[in-house]
């Protein structure tokens, strides 16, 4: 439903405002900005018919392990947008994105125990699998489930990517995250 | 480039086309740069291609920012365009520039297979209509960056197509669309129908007589969507095109309509809070008899009760069933306490969404709606509360914050007002200064485009309105809060550079262009922008489009609102610098030509100030002469008086010497002040806090000022050290005899009785018990046996529902909460945070009041 594309650094005004309506958590703004000046491909905005920001996913690289993945660090569709297939298409074009652009193998994510709603989603629809449980994750000390996707990755891709390269890795070669943002980890910021 | 030459890698090769395209973008000059980068880049695609999608975007843009779209379309159907992997984005891209290389045929084209590919792409059926239409208008809105949700809804060009023209290509959308929902059918999607909507108002804009039609379609998509709580935002738009007629006729419509559905509840709740929230966007809401009014708040209420069942096994973070409905509610009773100016309908609204908070913590409208409920009746710690609850961090201090900063500047709770501004600054300045380092690590990953967003946007938080207002008001609130001591005040004033970086500011901001960013759309109907509450005037209707026209002089109005704020901390600095002169002249009738130096900058900063009030410098003494003498009433002043009193300090503190000038000051003070006074009477806060605002600001801004300056003056008249004593006694012998001495001690004497009234009124206000006045808060809401309509009601509904509820059936969550309300408890939070309000106001009163007698004590020494 409605248009789904990706985030430009202004949106990031509209998107943190849809964090003021739907979801307790506020990342640092540099956090989000570390998110789109390093993986702008894997930000995307559901943008409703008059122009409002109604729902955003955040994802990113994960570059300090062997196998490359993606990860999801955020997810969010305002209150009165739920239930309109917002969500799943959200995730869609992200794992896509991380597929074709960056031969991502997997995509984790965490989601708060008890949050039934995220959970039923990301299993049922969207086909992940708990692959871990991470003991007081958030800062009020709710568990969390660490959970995957498994995506076709190098194997099956359907387009030509000879052009393509990041320096070499999957993920943006030579590039390491500045030290500020660095500290500012999901688990660091996220209540 | 040098780096580009070395190593001749791609990336720092585009590091320095980026750098080209941000000059031009800032400057707005340098477009010759351009072919520059052009060249340069087709130079090194001709020896080693190109490598990153990242860098084929920056070519394109950069063929595009010379309007070279033929070029563009060339290279994107070329080789390198393989270099983008998700085929929407290049259609996306394709489809841009051949509209913008008005190749309207074949951009249709390309929309049309985008539609097919995501037949819900809204953007991308705006596109292919306006292709199709002919109408460049489209791409206006990416000069339209200054709000946070750029409309779309743009307005249309149709004067080049003549009518059989626009017939038949709009009959072949129709068929497009069709097909769309059609194929569509079983997936629910909104944009398809939508799509229907927009054509009917297309058609409805070319002068096509189909109001009817469109009236019809809009009641098929409430139809269909009419249950789900974003129908009134999807079709807002079109609601405004239509006649005020029609728009009533729709609403009867809806309403005819909702009552023959009797479906699901949830879709009977969401069909019900859709036609509320219709009436309100089309301000039918306002034209109803009150007795409709509170009858449909009252069916609203009874309503949300016996849906509370629903909500009974939600997560804590989802949204109720029902949850709009408190703050639909609470809308029409304040409208209803605007339309009849009783009490009780503002108290009831409190009631109700301090309810709802009490059943459901997180909602964020309950939050907004109270705290500017709260700060109209000057409870501000609480309407502070509500806003700290929001939990408005980084980027929202920008966005956010204006629901609370203006109250809180008018307010005397300085001490929150600091951490509000300090946080505020600290966020945008570390931002500021670490947008360096993000620059770089977007050059890193090679997303050069998001260089260019990224620099842009940097820019426009830093011309932020907000921003500036905010540096100045720091600098004004330092000032506000050491102004009892002349000692402490020099400090601060040492750490502003003498004013004089402030003053820069204020030349700077001239020449600029401000920018809004904050989120106006989440204020209530009643106060749209922070300047503005329509609850200070009479009911009159509202018309619901203003917000548009109003933008202009907002920031005309802010940009002048800045300008005289920053001049404000040099003016005092240079009135304090005279007071020496002054005095000298007094005694030996010749000054320096330091201080003619001084006194003549003073005399610049005033005309620059009285043309920013809108007038001249003699005609600005005169008006506040006039006002003096009671010639003209205060009402002429208009919303700046604080600012007119600010500028009468500075005249008098330019022309000490002249006891008249001194004297029109005393009662203009006394005359503006007691006037306030003696209109508020014995009302309580609630119905007069926008004049105790005003009060507020009169005695921390230019009466602090004006005592400053007494202060100063009674310094140079005093003793400074032992070396000189002797010479100053007989200088002070000279000065407590003479008529100067006489002038400011009667203005002190003057100032402190007016204070003195002030504080009386204050005291009154808290001598009432606390208790008592709870009682009457809670009396508005008490209703007679008989009584038919009038305040009170929707809580009995409510109440009621808290009485008889059981937790079997609303679940124990929801029931513990409805148990632990009550009503006496929160009336009793609104008086304690008034009182404190006038506790934090009658403290500031009483240290002016007795620095003010310390000072005439020295004086009579001298």
């Amino acid at each position: 439903m409605v248009c789904i594309r990706r985030a430009t650094v202004d949106d990031l005004l509209a998107m943190q405002a849809c964090n003021l309506m739907c979801l307790p958590e506020n990342y640092q703004m540099k956090y989000y900005l570390y998110h789109i000046l390093s993986w702008p491909q894997l930000l995307y905005v559901a943008e409703d018919y008059n122009g409002r920001i109604v729902g955003y996913v955040l994802a990113k690289m994960e570059e300090e392990s062997n196998e490359c993945h993606g990860h999801i660090t955020s997810l969010a569709v305002l209150r009165t947008h739920r239930k309109l297939g917002l969500a799943t298409k959200l995730m869609t074009a992200a794992q896509a994105a991380m597929e074709q652009v960056y031969e991502a193998e997997y995509v984790s994510l965490h989601v708060r125990r008890s949050n039934r709603a995220a959970f039923n989603l990301y299993t049922e629809t969207l086909g992940y699998k708990i692959n871990d449980v991470e003991a007081k994750y958030y800062a009020d000390g709710e568990d969390a489930y660490d959970m995957r996707k498994h995506l076709k990755g190098k194997q099956n891709h359907h387009h030509g990517h000879s052009h393509h390269h990041h320096g070499g890795g999957c993920c943006s070669g030579d590039a390491k995250p500045v030290e500020t943002t660095q500290a500012t980890d999901a688990k660091a910021v996220s209540k | 480039m040098k780096m580009y030459k070395l190593a001749g890698e791609e990336r720092f090769l585009l590091w320095a086309v980026c750098s080209i395209q941000l000059q031009v973008l800032c400057d707005k000059s340098g477009e010759k740069l351009l072919l520059l980068a052009e060249g340069l880049l087709k130079k090194h695609i001709a020896s080693h291609s190109m490598h990153e999608p990242e860098a084929l975007m920056v070519y394109i843009s950069l063929l595009e920012q010379q309007s070279k779209y033929n070029d563009g379309l060339e290279v994107l159907s070329g080789d390198l365009g393989s270099l983008l992997m998700i085929e929407v984005d290049k259609l996306r891209i394709q489809g841009r520039l051949l509209a913008r290389a008005n190749d309207y045929s074949a951009a249709v084209d390309v929309y049309k297979k985008i539609l097919e590919l995501s037949p819900d792409d809204w953007e991308c059926f705006l596109h292919y209509l306006g292709c199709l239409l002919e109408d460049d208008s489209i791409w206006k809105y990416f000069d339209n960056i200054d709000q946070i949700h750029p409309t779309k809804h743009i307005e249309c060009k149709f004067s080049h197509l003549t009518e059989e023209m626009f017939d038949s290509r709009i009959s072949s959308a129709s068929d497009l669309v069709l097909k769309l929902q059609i194929d569509t059918e079983n997936s629910n999607l909104r944009g398809p129908y939508l799509a229907g909507l927009e054509i009917e108002k297309r058609k409805f804009l070319f002068g096509k007589k189909n109001e009817n039609k469109l009236l019809e379609s809009l009641l098929q998509y409430f139809h269909k969507f009419g249950h789900l709580a974003c129908y009134a935002s999807d079709v807002e738009a079109y609601l405004h095109v239509l006649s005020p007629d029609k728009k009533t006729e729709f609403v009867g419509m809806l309403v005819k309509n909702s009552d023959s559905f009797s479906e699901s509840a949830t879709k009977v709740l969401g069909q019900t809070t859709t036609i509320l929230k219709v009436q309100e966007l089309t301000g039918n809401i306002f034209e109803l008899p009150i007795d409709e009014i509170e009858a449909s708040a009252v069916k609203l209420a009874k309503l949300y009760c016996q849906n509370l069942a629903l909500s009974k096994d939600l997560d804590p973070q989802e949204s109720m069933f029902g949850e709009e409905l408190l703050s639909l509610i609470s809308n029409m009773l304040v409208q209803l306490y605007w339309r009849t100016r009783n009490f009780g309908y503002l108290a009831e609204a409190i009631m109700v969404l301090e309810l709802g908070l009490t059943i459901r913590g997180h909602v964020w409208q309950y939050k907004i709606l109270l705290l500017h409920i709260y700060s109209y009746v000057g409870a501000l710690p609480l309407a502070f509360e509500r806003y700290k609850a929001l939990d408005v961090k980084n980027i929202l201090t920008e966005t956010v914050s204006h629901h609370i900063l203006r109250q809180m500047l008018e307010s005397p709770m300085w001490v929150d007002l600091s951490n509000l501004l300090k946080d505020y600054l600290k966020f945008m300045d570390d931002h500021l200064r670490e947008s360096a380092d993000l620059t770089f690590l977007a050059y890193r990953h090679r997303n050069y485009s998001k260089v260019i967003e990224f620099v842009l946007f940097k820019q426009r938080l830093q011309h932020s309105n907000q921003y500036l207002a905010t540096r100045v008001e720091a600098s004004v609130l330092q000032l506000k809060q050491n102004a009892d001591s002349i000692e402490e005040e020099e400090r601060v004033l040492e750490n502003l550079k003498s004013g004089f970086q402030l003053v820069e500011l204020s030349d700077e901001i001239g020449s600029r262009t401000l920018r809004f960013n904050e989120d106006m759309e989440t204020r209530p109907w009643w106060t749209p922008c922070p300047e503005k509450n329509y609850l200070l005037g009479p009911f009159e209707e509202i018309s619901y489009c203003p917000k548009e026209n109003e933008k202009k002089d907002r920031e005309e109005n802010m940009k002048l609102a800045i300008q005289r704020k920053s001049l404000l901390p040099r003016m005092i600095y240079l009135s304090i610098q005279c007071t020496s002169t002054a005095l000298k002249e007094s005694v030996e009738t010749n000054g320096s030509k330091g201080d003619t130096k001084i006194s003549g900058e003073l005399e610049c900063l005033l005309e620059e100030y009285t043309k920013m009030l809108g007038c001249s410098l003699s005609d600005a003494v005169e008006m506040i002469t006039e006002i003096s003498k009671g010639a003209r009433t205060s009402e002429s002043l208009g919303s700046n008086l604080v600012e007119w009193l600010n500028f009468a300090v500075f005249w008098n503190g330019w022309s000490l010497s002249s006891h008249e000038h001194w004297h029109v000051l005393n009662s203009l003070f006394e005359r503006l002040i007691l006037d306030r006074i003696r209109s508020m009477g014995s009302s309580d806060m609630s119905s007069c806090y926008s004049d105790v605002q005003v009060l507020v600001q009169i005695i921390t801004e230019p009466l602090a000022w004006h005592s400053l300056i007494i202060q100063a003056c009674t310094r140079s008249s005093l003793p400074s050290g032992k070396k000189k004593k002797k010479n100053h006694q007989q200088h002070s012998d000279q000065l407590s005899s003479s008529p100067m001495s006489q002038t400011i001690k009667d203005s002190i004497q003057s100032l402190c009785s007016t204070i003195q009234e002030v504080s009386n009124w204050i005291q009154n206000q808290l001598d009432n018990p606390e208790d008592d006045q709870v009682e009457r808060f809670l009396s508005t809401l008490k209703r007679a046996e008989d009584a038919t309509g009038g305040p009170g009601q929707i809580l009995g509904v409510l109440e009621n529902v808290i009485a008889s509820s059981e937790e079997a059936e609303v679940g124990n969550r929801i029931f513990d909460a409805l148990k632990s309300w009550n009503t006496a408890d929160s009336a009793r939070k609104t008086v304690m945070a008034q009182q404190r309000v006038f506790r934090e106001f009658l403290q500031i009163c009483e240290s002016k009041r007795k620095q003010l007698e310390t000072v005439k004590q020295q004086m009579s020494h001298v």
